[in-house]
């Protein structure tokens, strides 16, 4: 052992100690700043060097730091877990969707403490389940950034108005009392129909407070028609479902006339084909222009719009009313008439006929007409009368008098924007600045609103406590799913505190229903369930025909048109205008125009060759419209022009509900234009109809973003597939021969074997087999299913300019193809709405084309898409002969790898609402269940893979089966008419096997004689017309036959696991 | 005395002017050795502009992603894939040239081989930005590789076409390149030996592998030549026929055809050649070299020209024939009414493709026409135009109107970034090829001179004497020697 002392430096020789000290500290020198003296850093006298590196060293610090943004995510946990809550769990509070007259017992789902989705309502025997669009869309309105958010007082000085903020509500309720009391004149609560009875009761016990209701649309011509045949002012119950036969004179009923959710049902009933015994109502359907429920008519008969009196009373006398029949000098209509009322008398008491008319004489003509046919007591039932739609016209017009001659001292405004929607809105704004005291309690900035005096908005319905009676003994309940995000109040309990009853409308709520209802268990079930349904007692009253004569001599008086007749209409995503702000229902492709962000006039193709409107292809490829100006008296409006087939000549049609303004969003804002004020009064009622247009092709173009631009069918095979009723009577078979004979085909070139007719192995689907199909016979074309889907899903909108470029997102879209007369295009002999989305082929041409396997197949049939893993090659969405596959196209969902990424100025600008959805309130709408999709990766229909998941997760928890009907589809619960259907095919009892069996006949696969193997069946469309189409005899079909064996032969070579496929299609 | 002969009295010499060795390597080297001249700079600097726009287009698809092309949910494709089916369809001509004909044994080739590989090499550099740079999520892109990863069962999709362009591709360059840079080690060793500053001594020395000229070297070199030909010649064919089968196993109407290998290559050589011709009309004039490319070179490519002219002319006819034939309504529609129908949205790009591919270059049946320079130079521009408009046709007027009239779509026009991006793979390209032009050979200097003393004027000339001598004055010139 060496004593010998290693070492490495000379002052560990020489200085230990010291060297021991300055290896322990590794900073050891002292900072080096001049004139320190120990006086601490601040003090240090800073010389010019030192600044310099202390600048340039926060300069580059500061740079760095703002440069590299990192996004902040927020995610919040519980601090202490709700009871009754487990996070990532669903719950589903019944709660009501009332809107614009709609009722809609509807259920929220909600998730970690946000209402995600809206889904019908299964207990309702109204709805049936079923729910519209604007429904489905009205979760997103919770989010909506451009809410009222707080109560505020308006102040006008000069030209300058100014909202400030009112900070307590105690605040301004003595604000809004001292005004009231100081205010002399009368107190209007100036409201929508209010179909809530508690409402109605705080409204009843108001001290001296005149109510007036107002609708944008208004029924009153039915009302005071009603009410003149001896109904009283009531609007019926209609069952479309027990109707053989219905006539429709311009009522939209599929889409927006009344309550349409319930008529799609009923309607949807009566025309379910049974295939052993195909019968079907009878649907004729006279209209100006080509609207939704036209669309599906079976029979349809264009006229102008003022010759719908004329109409009605000759349908009158032709089906034995006692009025003198006027000339109607069209051959057509006069031929149509007399088959209508032959039919309508051969169906004595199973017949309907429903008139769109807002004129009470014509309506008291279709009361004749209804009770000439036998319809009261068996398709309209006048006990259960509905509740909605109270507004009578003349009220508003008395009350914008009396505000006028400043009789009116107080005016409270809920629910209904006159402003917007009233025919003489300015008249109204004048009128309102004579009221002394102004109030509003709409939930958003509005029209109206933004002119009050005092904003005290109220809670969106998703946040409320309430009540809705649809009809009597139909009552729903509306019930909180979220804590107001706002400072809100619900307008009761301003009315409640303001006659002096100091009392929270949720108190007085539920005292109220506790005491109707006789318990508050009784209560709490009911809200659990969401609604009580009693048996009506109200008195049906009795038909009087008293009126008939002078509406009839009145209706002959009415002045024919002349010139373009324009018609004021709605469409079912916007309405009367009410949800415009919502990003959902704007993007909404329209049924039949298929167009997106506006409203634009609706012209036949002969009055677009009167205007020189060339429909050249330029017309048709290019999103570039021309423009056109109406002209009514001394208003003028600039509209651009889409050309629809099976429109009458003479009419144009513009849709109510666009041209926003500012406050109310920027989604609605400068969306199209305000057309209410075009709508006329006839001295009784709104007329949404106008003759004498002038129409002006102002040369000009303007865009409308339309999600589908070709029309016609161009004889494309095995895409829709429809047939008369008389048709297929007489050849049921033409379908499944055609089938046949494509399989055939098939297997011949492939020596009958299926195994070698392709390069690809089977997928093994050893489980579940997931299935849709779509009953086309039912589907009305109403678009739930894709406002469904997108909240469901979080697809995006990508706005007005992304559509134009078509690059729209709809995972679901509804095709539609117009079937026209060769020889003249404006007579349409059909429309066709067929709802396509991914058809989860088993054959999948987009599975193998994916470089990266990115989109493959599940065991379960479902073609499935792995978005981490894509890159966006797009090819799939080449490949897909559907073309249902949609790219991100640019950061619609601010979910891109590069943050912030939404600035693009050059090209591809992006709208701004895609601001908005990106907002992080709107974002609370998102379902936490799917992945938002960044930029660059494809996305599709997944047939919900992830609702699937959770029902299988819960029947294993339950340790069962997975039940048929356990696992539902968004579109599917959706839809009102059951034109859906989903479940597992391989489950023989499903009622997707059940159906398909069922409906052999009418089944097909879309474009399958690709071999692609779709999982979606089609039922073909059948048409209730005495029209045969002759079927050629197809003798090479006999012949394959004879060669290959008849069909039960070419079905047992198949193997087993095709077998099963095929038999069941 | 024709027996001496190597080969026919009418074919012109391929190396004109009379030239021994210490010649052509001075002709040849003298663009290399001295300062770029101002043509040079000029264009070498619009080309590098040219690049530079392309990069920022580039950059700003990647950063706001594909939306900043106006491709949409019908067209998923269009200049994107278009353009890479061109610069891949004119990156076969090199290698063809070298590869093919030098297995046949065509000693014209070596004239222009050099410059075509050259071409070859970058355009496929140029084709292979588009397949890369057209991926929504280009970061991801490794995932087309079969890397052994952590990822678990995940893998690449071997039935995708996609992932055989990779494959495909890569071969093709690594090859096409490998065969350009064994071809030039002769002549770098030259450039080496003649070097007079340092830098180009280290830097071609380096370059040349320490080349020395032994017969041992020649004899591998050789040898690899022809080992890499025999590589290449397969290659020339699946390149673009795998490229072809992107469309040709898709379902798409237009594209779903098995004509499509055939007529894709063919396609190829026909645009590789036109670009070819481009260059080198333009090169040889450039660069004082028109005593190496002759006319007699452009004379036998405008014939290849004409020959795969009308292949793909017949392939064009075939489609329509089949479509008609086949009783399909979709490719009936597709071929009769997308392309055909001069009413429809994109009639036009058919008739263009028509008019540039098929009937322009029958003029070549004239040799007057295929012996002009200016209508070469024309013709091979007209030529790229017009096949560029064939993939443009077969992409577009394909998916542009498929299956369901409900998806179609004709709002598809490019943007700026989407021509910015074209423009700047011709900066890339044309960049590539001034710098290779200043610092390689363009002509194959070794092998120019294999041929010299075959097809060289001067040998020519001295066999046109020999053949006009009697035996007797052979022997006298040539003999006496023996004689003594």
């Amino acid at each position: 052992m060496s004593q010998n002392k290693y070492w490495q430096g000379f002052g560990e020789v020489n200085d230990p100690d010291n060297l021991k000290k300055l290896s322990q500290d590794e900073f050891q020198e002292e900072l080096p700043f001049e004139g320190f003296d120990d006086k601490g850093l601040i003090d240090a006298k800073a010389p010019r060097r030192d600044f310099l590196k202390y600048l340039g060293f926060s300069t580059v610090a500061a740079t760095l730091a703002a440069g590299c943004k990192v996004p902040v995510r927020k995610a919040i946990p519980y601090a202490n877990k709700p009871e009754n809550l487990i996070p990532g769990v669903a719950k589903y509070y019944a709660t009501t969707y009332v809107q614009d007259g709609n009722v809609i017992p509807v259920v929220a789902k909600v998730r970690d403490g946000r209402p995600i989705k809206i889904e019908g309502n299964d207990l309702s025997t109204l709805t049936g389940g079923g729910t519209s669009a604007r429904a489905q869309a009205s979760v997103l309105d919770l989010y909506d950034m451009y809410r009222a958010k707080f109560p505020l007082h308006r102040t006008v000085k000069g030209d300058e108005v100014k909202f400030e903020e009112v900070p307590k509500f105690e605040q301004i309720d003595k604000m809004v009392s001292d005004a009231i009391i100081a205010a002399s004149g009368s107190i209007v609560l100036l409201t929508s129909t209010i179909v809530s009875p508690t409402t109605l009761d705080i409204i009843g016990k108001f001290p001296n407070l005149k109510h007036v209701q107002y609708d944008g649309v208004s029924y009153s011509g039915m009302l005071l028609a009603n009410e003149a045949s001896g109904f009283g002012r009531k609007i019926p119950s209609y069952d479309f479902g027990a109707a053989k036969v219905i006539v429709s004179l311009g009522a939209d009923f599929l889409g927006t006339w009344l309550t349409p959710v319930e008529f799609s049902r009923g309607y949807s009933r009566g025309r379910k084909i049974d295939e052993k015994n195909p019968v079907m109502s009878k649907h004729y359907h006279f209209e100006g222009h080509l609207s939704m429920t036209g669309a599906n008519a079976d029979e349809r008969f264009t006229h102008r719009p003022s010759e719908v009196g004329n109409l009605a009373l000759a349908l009158l006398a032709a089906v034995g009313g006692s009025v003198a029949a006027p000339s109607i000098t069209d051959d057509k209509l006069k031929k149509a008439i007399d088959k209508v009322a032959a039919n309508l008398k051969a169906h004595n008491g199973e017949a309907l006929v429903v008139c769109g008319s807002n004129d009470k004489n014509i309506q008291i003509v279709v009361n004749a007409i209804n009770s000439a046919i036998g319809a009261y007591g068996k398709t309209i039932d006048w006990s259960k009368p509905l509740n909605s739609f109270m507004g009578i016209d003349s009220e508003l017009n008395d009350l914008v008098s009396q505000m006028e001659t400043g009789q009116v001292g107080t005016l409270l405004i809920y629910g209904t924007n006159p402003v917007y929607s009233y025919n003489d809105a300015e008249r109204f704004k004048a009128a309102l600045k004579k009221v002394k005291v102004s109030v509003s309690f709409n939930e958003k900035m509005d029209e109206t609103t933004e002119l009050c005096e005092y904003i005290i908005p109220s809670h969106h319905y998703l946040e409320s406590w309430g009540d809705a009676e649809a009809k009597p003994g139909y009552t729903s309940f509306i019930q909180p799913t979220i804590y107001p995000l706002f400072k809100t109040r619900p307008f009761q309990t301003s009315l409640l505190l303001w006659s002096g009853n100091p009392k929270e409308y949720e108190t007085f709520f539920k005292e109220y229903w506790t005491a109707k209802l006789g318990s508050a268990e009784v209560f709490n079930k009911a809200l659990q369930n969401g609604l009580v349904e009693t048996v009506s007692v109200a008195s049906a009253g009795s038909y009087n025909n008293g009126a008939v004569p002078a509406a009839a001599s009145a209706i002959s008086t009415y002045s024919k048109g002349t010139g373009a007749e324009l018609v004021l209409y709605q469409k079912v995503s916007i309405g009367t205008g009410s949800q415009a702000g919502n990003p959902w229902l704007q993007e909404l492709p329209d049924p039949v125009s298929k167009a997106t962000w506006d409203n634009y006039v609706m012209i036949s193709m002969t009055k677009a060759k009167e205007l020189g409107i060339q429909l050249d292809s330029d017309y048709e490829y290019y999103p570039e419209k021309p423009v056109v100006e109406l002209t009514i008296g001394k208003n003028k409006v600039e509209l651009p022009v889409l050309v629809i087939p099976g429109m009458n000549a003479d009419t144009i049609a513009v849709a109510v509900g666009y041209g926003r303004n500012e406050a109310s969003g920027v989604t609605a804002a400068g969306v199209g234009k305000n057309v209410y004020s075009l709508a006329t009064n006839n001295g009784t009622t709104v007329d949404y109809y106008v003759t004498g247009v002038t129409v002006t092709n102002l040369n000009k173009k303007y865009k409308i973003a339309q999600t589908q631009k070709h029309n016609s069918y161009e004889d494309r095979k095995e895409v829709i597939r429809e047939t008369t009723l008389a048709t297929f009577k007489k050849y049921p078979d033409v379908i499944p021969e055609y089938r046949e004979e494509l399989q055939n085909d098939y297997y011949n070139n492939a020596n009958g074997s299926f195994r070698e007719a392709t390069l690809y192995p089977q997928h093994d689907q050893p489980g579940i087999k997931w299935g849709m199909s779509v009953d086309m016979n039912s589907c009305t074309g109403c678009s739930a299913c894709i406002v469904a889907c997108h909240a469901e899903n979080n697809v995006s909108v990508v706005g007005k300019r992304e559509v134009l470029r078509y690059h729209d997102m709809h995972w679901l879209r509804i095709d539609r193809y117009f079937i026209s007369d060769e020889k003249n295009p404006d007579e349409l002999k059909g429309v066709v709405f067929q709802p396509m989305m991914c058809q989860h082929c088993d054959n999948a041409p987009c599975e193998n084309v994916c470089p990266v396997a990115a989109t493959n197949h599940s065991s379960e049939g479902i073609n499935q898409m792995t978005y981490n893993r894509c890159i966006g090659t797009r090819y799939c969405a080449n490949n897909c002969p559907f073309k249902v596959r949609r790219f991100n196209w640019a950061d619609y969902n601010g979910a891109d790898s590069f943050p912030d990424n939404q600035d693009q100025q050059l090209v591809g600008k992006l709208d701004r609402v895609v601001g908005q959805m990106n907002d992080d309130l709107t974002r609370m709408v998102l379902n936490p269940d799917v992945t938002v999709r960044s930029r660059g990766v494809i996305e599709k229909c997944s047939f919900c893979v992830q609702k699937l998941q959770a029902a299988k997760l819960t029947a294993k928890k339950e340790n069962r089966m997975l039940a048929d009907g356990d696992a539902k589809t968004a579109c599917q619960m959706a839809c009102a008419t059951g034109a859906i259907v989903f479940g597992n095919v391989h489950d023989k009892e499903s009622r997707i096997t059940k159906m398909r069996e069922d409906n052999k006949q009418r089944g097909y696969y879309v474009l399958e004689q690709l071999h692609v193997l779709p999982n979606v069946t089609y039922f073909a469309k059948v048409r209730n017309t005495d029209e045969l189409i002759e079927v050629e005899h197809k003798e090479g079909g006999t012949e394959v036959h004879n060669e290959t064996g008849n069909a039960a032969d070419s079905a047992a070579k198949l193997p087993t696991g095709v077998t099963t496929q095929e038999a069941q299609q | 005395m024709s027996l001496l002969r190597y080969e026919s009295q009418v074919r012109p010499p391929l190396v004109e002017g009379e030239k021994n060795y210490h010649q052509v390597t001075e002709d040849i080297c003298r663009p290399v050795e001295t300062r770029p001249t101002k043509a040079w700079w000029i264009g070498f600097i619009i080309s590098v502009a040219f690049l530079a726009f392309g990069i920022l287009s580039v950059t700003v698809e990647v950063i706001y992603g594909t939306g900043q092309w106006n491709l949409n949910k019908t067209v998923g494709w269009g200049w994107d894939i278009t353009n890479f089916v061109w610069w891949i369809g004119i990156g076969h001509a090199g290698t063809l040239i070298s590869a093919i004909l030098l297995l046949f044994r065509q000693g014209w080739r070596t004239g222009v081989n050099r410059a075509a590989e050259a071409m070859t090499i970058f355009a496929v550099i140029c084709a292979g930005q588009f397949p890369i740079w057209h991926m929504g999520r280009v970061w991801n892109a490794f995932f087309v590789l079969p890397y052994p990863n952590t990822r678990g069962p995940l893998w690449v999709n071997f039935n995708s076409p996609l992932l055989w362009d990779v494959f495909a591709i890569s071969t093709y360059f690594t090859v096409s390149l490998l065969f350009w840079y064994s071809g030039l080690l002769p002549d770098l060793a030259t450039l080496r030996d003649r070097a007079k500053k340092k830098w180009r001594k280290v830097f071609y020395g380096a370059a040349a592998f320490g080349w020395t000229g032994s017969t041992k070297h020649w004899q591998r070199h050789e040898a690899l030549s022809l080992v890499l030909a025999g590589l290449s010649t397969p290659l020339v064919l699946s390149v673009h026929t795998i490229v072809s089968f992107d469309f040709a196993t898709s379902v798409v109407p237009g594209w779903h055809t098995t004509i499509f290998p055939p007529y894709f290559v063919a396609g190829a050589i026909f645009s590789g050649f036109a670009m070819v011709q481009t260059l080198l009309v333009v090169t040889r004039k450039v660069l004082g070299l028109e005593e190496y490319i002759t006319i007699e070179h452009i004379d036998v490519m405008n014939k290849v020209i004409v020959l795969t002219g009308s292949i793909v002319g017949i392939a064009y006819l075939t489609e329509l024939f089949m479509a008609w034939y086949s009783v399909v309504p979709y490719e009936n529609f597709a071929f009769f009414q997308n392309r055909l129908n001069l009413n429809s949205p994109y009639g036009w790009s058919y008739w263009i493709m028509m008019g540039c591919n098929v009937l322009s270059p029958q003029i070549f049946w004239i040799k007057k026409m295929r012996r002009s320079l200016e209508l070469t130079f024309f013709m091979s521009v007209l030529i790229n135009i017009g096949m560029w408009f064939e993939r443009f046709v077969i992409i577009v007027t394909s998916v542009y109107r498929d299956y369901l009239p409900s998806a179609w779509s004709t709002y598809y026009r490019p943007t700026i970034w989407e021509v910015g991006f074209y423009l700047g793979t011709f900066g890339l390209f044309f960049t590539c090829y001034f710098l290779f032009s200043k610092f390689f050979p363009v002509i194959a200097l070794a092998e120019i001179k294999h041929i010299l003393k075959k097809n060289g004027a001067a040998y020519k000339k001295k066999m046109d004497e020999l053949e006009h001598e009697s035996v007797d004055e052979f022997g006298q010139k040539h003999g006496h020697d023996h004689g003594a």
